[in-house]
């Protein structure tokens, strides 16, 4: 605990207590010592060493104490195992020395450093405002408001009576305008009284030395009372101010509430705190490497860059009023996370204010650290959805190479056993038995392939392989490619077809596939002979396309479940198929920019509609002349 | 070239591949020698003169791609890609490189075979090199002496561009034709024009052959490769 009174410049018995602090491992505070007379200098001292204690890395208690008892008392809350106090040479320090007579006396189970310091020359010297025409006024007013009244009371009062008006007046004068206005009304009215009341009245002469003690009481108190008074003043002052940090922080606290990522929260913090600040605030994001987010140091110069980047390796405030790098050009604050810096807050103050003064640092300070929780908090979080998006790719993985090694097998087993009996010496099979062996192999050999393709489409699908080469196409030439490939399985299936005369901008050999697959889909899941229906519509920006079938459909709720990988229906087991035709149609479509959905139809089957957008028109051709 | 047996030569490193081929091949009357690298290709190729070429991509000690474009330099057989590797880009430059064709592994003999059927026919029609004036494919019939082209009895109109594509097609029927070579061979350059060109008189045409444009039995696409008229 070091204790600062503002007399002179604690910096050195502040240094002391950081060093000893340091050397003991032990954290530290300051906390001033109130003054009996308020001083605006002393109070800025005062700002000055809390501003140094903050930097070296001390706490600041915002309380005053004025006796040996109040130190002796907060010193056994808090455990304080050492206090430092300075003498200042060349002052005669009476009431440091009371203070630690009173320590040494009634000794407190602590340690005494008293730290001896020359005193350094003022560096200005600030004198006290002198008040306005507007507060001169209104003391005179006063005076003469507080004569009158005595005038008017004097033949059935005392002289002490009047005296107490004129002190009324004072602390009216000394609440309301000041210090220096109180002492001139002080002036003013012991002036007023001996040319008023004094014998002989209406003169300045005094007759009865005794009046001159009543003189001498009257400024006296009037000096107490505007001393007083403007303590009070500053003590509402710091009460106001403190109250304005504390909603400040609320305020703070609801933006960040608000959550969503560390993007989000960057922004919303900055565009908060330049409101509430008035001046360019930027949040500076660290990346896992420890370097500055390259998006948020665009906006800061090199040398900018340089000391937000020191901030952030030392986790220490650096730049404008503070005493790293004080030649940087704004206010650079570190956001410490509990694991690694989440980055830095950079502030430029305004050309007037020259410096961030010490209240509004140690405010700053919490905003620092209130963000990198909330920011720490948005980055776990995305650390915990990476975390469960890769178990699910885990999990998806697993399903993956179970249900590939079963739908691997089954045709191997099947090929394998029926090989085994041909190949077997017994009696040779009759010539339709043996076709029909041979026609398993093939038909498995198929199925084998079917999948392969399939695997491996999704896979290139997946990993982003494929790029998607829009060319425009007569609609009517996909269909009808893809119709003629699937010829053997339409044979006996009506397909009705209802087409635009339109070109599309797909990538033919991609959007083919997703025909193919959609019409095998279809083909599988409704029974032989039932009709399919393949429609389309264009219009200037997207063009539709539906495939109905009339089978069973899905049940209510998987619609949109048909189009994960490995998804088999109610129907899956009874139907060949791998799973995978669908999830490579959305793939497809998805990497076209499209959408692709799945309904049961009310007069019952499945349709599947899918969506692309288009841009632009087709190419026009130049004019061909008939030779 | 003995017509009655052609040799097919085939490249190929896998020898299930090499055994089914030759099993195929031999039991629909072809004659069937066999290399397995790029280097004895070669060799074969140089010292059998065979009438028909199928060439796998992978092989050991060097790309197919490399030996049809070497043997294109100093022979018109006709070479059949036969890979794995089923990626339409791949096609198209095997095919660019001079490939007649390109069988995506795995096929059945019944394709294998027609393949083959349209390569030795579209040889034996350059070799012949005078083609008939007249070519009649179906209802289709195209007289390239009078640039007449009719359907069943009715003449059908086509504007120059479109009875240039028909004819490119008509001429290599049955084989696939890439966007390039269309191009190349309706405006005489690659390098110009896009396959949006060809797609727009590939429509029109269909809207004049086909009897439904949607189901084309004809003028036959092939995705992201080309087109093929159906011989």
């Amino acid at each position: 605990m070091v204790l600062v009174d503002g007399r002179a410049s604690s910096s050195e018995v502040i240094r002391a207590a950081c060093r000893l602090a340091t050397l003991q491992n032990v954290s530290w505070f300051a906390v001033q010592l109130d003054s009996l007379l308020y001083s605006k200098v002393a109070d800025e001292r005062v700002s000055e060493d809390f501003r140094l204690v903050e930097q070296l890395g001390g706490e600041v208690l915002q309380i005053q104490l004025s006796n040996a008892k109040d130190i002796r008392e907060l010193a056994a809350s808090r455990r304080v195992a050492t206090l430092v106090l300075g003498r200042h040479l060349g002052h005669r320090n009476r009431r440091m020395m009371a203070i630690l007579k009173a320590l040494i006396q009634d000794a407190p189970a602590m340690a005494l450093h008293v730290v001896a310091f020359q005193a350094e020359q003022p560096r200005r010297v600030s004198l006290p405002e002198f008040p306005g025409l507007q507060s001169l006024a209104a003391a005179t007013l006063v005076v003469a408001l507080a004569t009158g009244v005595d005038l008017l009371i004097r033949s059935h009062m005392d002289l002490a009576d009047l005296v107490m008006v004129y002190l009324l007046g004072i602390t009216f004068v000394a609440t309301r305008f000041g210090r220096m206005t109180a002492l001139v009304t002080s002036l003013l009215s012991v002036g007023a009284l001996d040319f008023c009341f004094i014998p002989p009245r209406f003169t300045f002469a005094v007759q009865d030395v005794r009046h001159l003690g009543t003189f001498g009481v009257m400024l006296g108190v009037g000096w107490i009372v505007a001393h007083l008074a403007e303590r009070i003043r500053a003590q509402a002052r710091m009460a106001l101010e403190r109250e304005g940090h504390a909603s400040a922080l609320n305020r703070l606290g609801g933006v960040l509430a608000e959550g969503g990522d560390l993007e989000a929260i960057r922004a919303r913090v900055e565009t908060y705190l330049r409101r509430e600040l008035d001046m360019r605030v930027l949040v500076l994001l660290a990346d896992g490497k420890g370097d500055l987010n390259s998006s948020g140091s665009q906006n800061l110069g090199s040398d900018e860059a340089a000391v937000a980047q020191w901030v952030l390796e030392h986790a220490a405030p650096a730049g404008k009023g503070t005493t790293a790098l004080p030649g940087a050009r704004g206010l650079f604050l570190p956001m410490a996370g509990t694991e690694h810096p989440m980055g830095v807050l950079a502030l430029f103050p305004g050309g007037q204010k020259l410096a961030v003064e010490a209240e509004r640092q140690s405010l700053l300070t919490v905003f620092a650290a209130q963000i990198s929780l909330a920011l720490e908090r948005a980055h776990l979080a995305e650390e915990r959805t990476e975390a469960r998006i890769h178990a699910e790719e885990e999990q998806l993985r697993s399903t993956l190479l179970s249900s590939v090694s079963h739908d691997l097998r089954t045709p191997l087993a099947a090929i394998t056993g029926v090989t085994t009996n041909l190949l077997s010496p017994g009696p040779s099979a009759d010539p339709a038995d043996h076709r029909m062996l041979l026609s398993t192999i093939h038909q498995e050999a198929c199925r084998l392939q079917r999948l392969v393709n399939n695997m491996l489409d999704l896979t290139k699908l997946e990993s982003g392989q494929v790029k998607v080469q829009k060319e425009w196409v007569p609609l009517e030439e996909l269909v009808g490619s893809t119709i003629s490939r699937m010829e053997e399985q339409l044979v006996d299936r009506p397909l009705q077809l209802d087409l635009p005369e339109a070109w599309v901008p797909v990538d033919p050999v991609l959007f083919e596939q997703v025909l193919q697959n959609l019409l095998d889909n279809a083909l599988k899941y409704s029974g032989p002979g039932c009709p399919i229906l393949l429609q389309a519509c264009v219009d200037a920006e997207q063009f539709a396309l539906t495939i109905a079938d009339q089978g069973p459909g899905v049940p209510e709720g998987e619609e949109q479940r048909l189009f994960e990988k490995f998804y088999r229906g109610n129907r899956g087991a009874s139907i060949q198929g791998s799973g995978l035709g669908l999830a490579i149609c959305r793939g497809i479509i998805q990497a076209h920019g499209g959408t692709i959905q799945a309904h049961n139809l009310p007069a019952g089957g499945l349709q599947i509609r899918l969506t692309l957008p288009i841009e632009g028109a087709p190419p026009e051709l130049p004019p061909e002349g008939y030779s | 070239m003995s017509l009655a047996n052609p040799l097919v030569l085939v490249i190929e490193d896998e020898l299930p591949m090499r055994r089914y081929l030759r099993s195929t091949l031999q039991s629909h009357g072809y004659k069937v020698e066999e290399a397995i690298t790029v280097e004895e290709g070669r060799e074969q190729a140089r010292r059998l003169s065979p009438d028909i070429v199928l060439l796998d991509l992978g092989l050991p000690d060097g790309d197919g791609l490399d030996l049809a474009r070497e043997l294109r330099a100093w022979s018109q057989v006709p070479i059949i890609i036969v890979s794995a590797r089923g990626r339409e880009e791949d096609k198209v430059i095997a095919l660019d490189f001079g490939a007649d064709d390109y069988l995506s592994k795995p096929f059945g003999s019944a394709e294998l075979l027609a393949r083959i059927r349209v390569a030795l026919r579209h040889t034996a029609a350059v070799a012949g090199a005078v083609t008939d004036s007249v070519v009649q494919i179906g209802a289709l019939r195209v007289d390239l002496s009078s640039r007449e082209v009719s359907l069943g009895d009715a003449v059908v109109h086509l504007s120059p561009n479109e009875y240039a594509l028909l004819v490119a097609l008509v001429q290599h029927a049955g084989k696939v034709l890439t966007h390039r070579q269309l191009l190349k061979e309706v405006w005489g350059t690659a390098v110009g024009p896009q396959p949006h060109y060809l797609r727009v008189y590939m429509a029109s045409l269909r809207k004049k052959l086909e009897a439904d444009p949607a189901r084309p039995r004809l003028l036959l696409t092939e995705p992201g490769v080309g087109y093929r008229l159906k011989a």
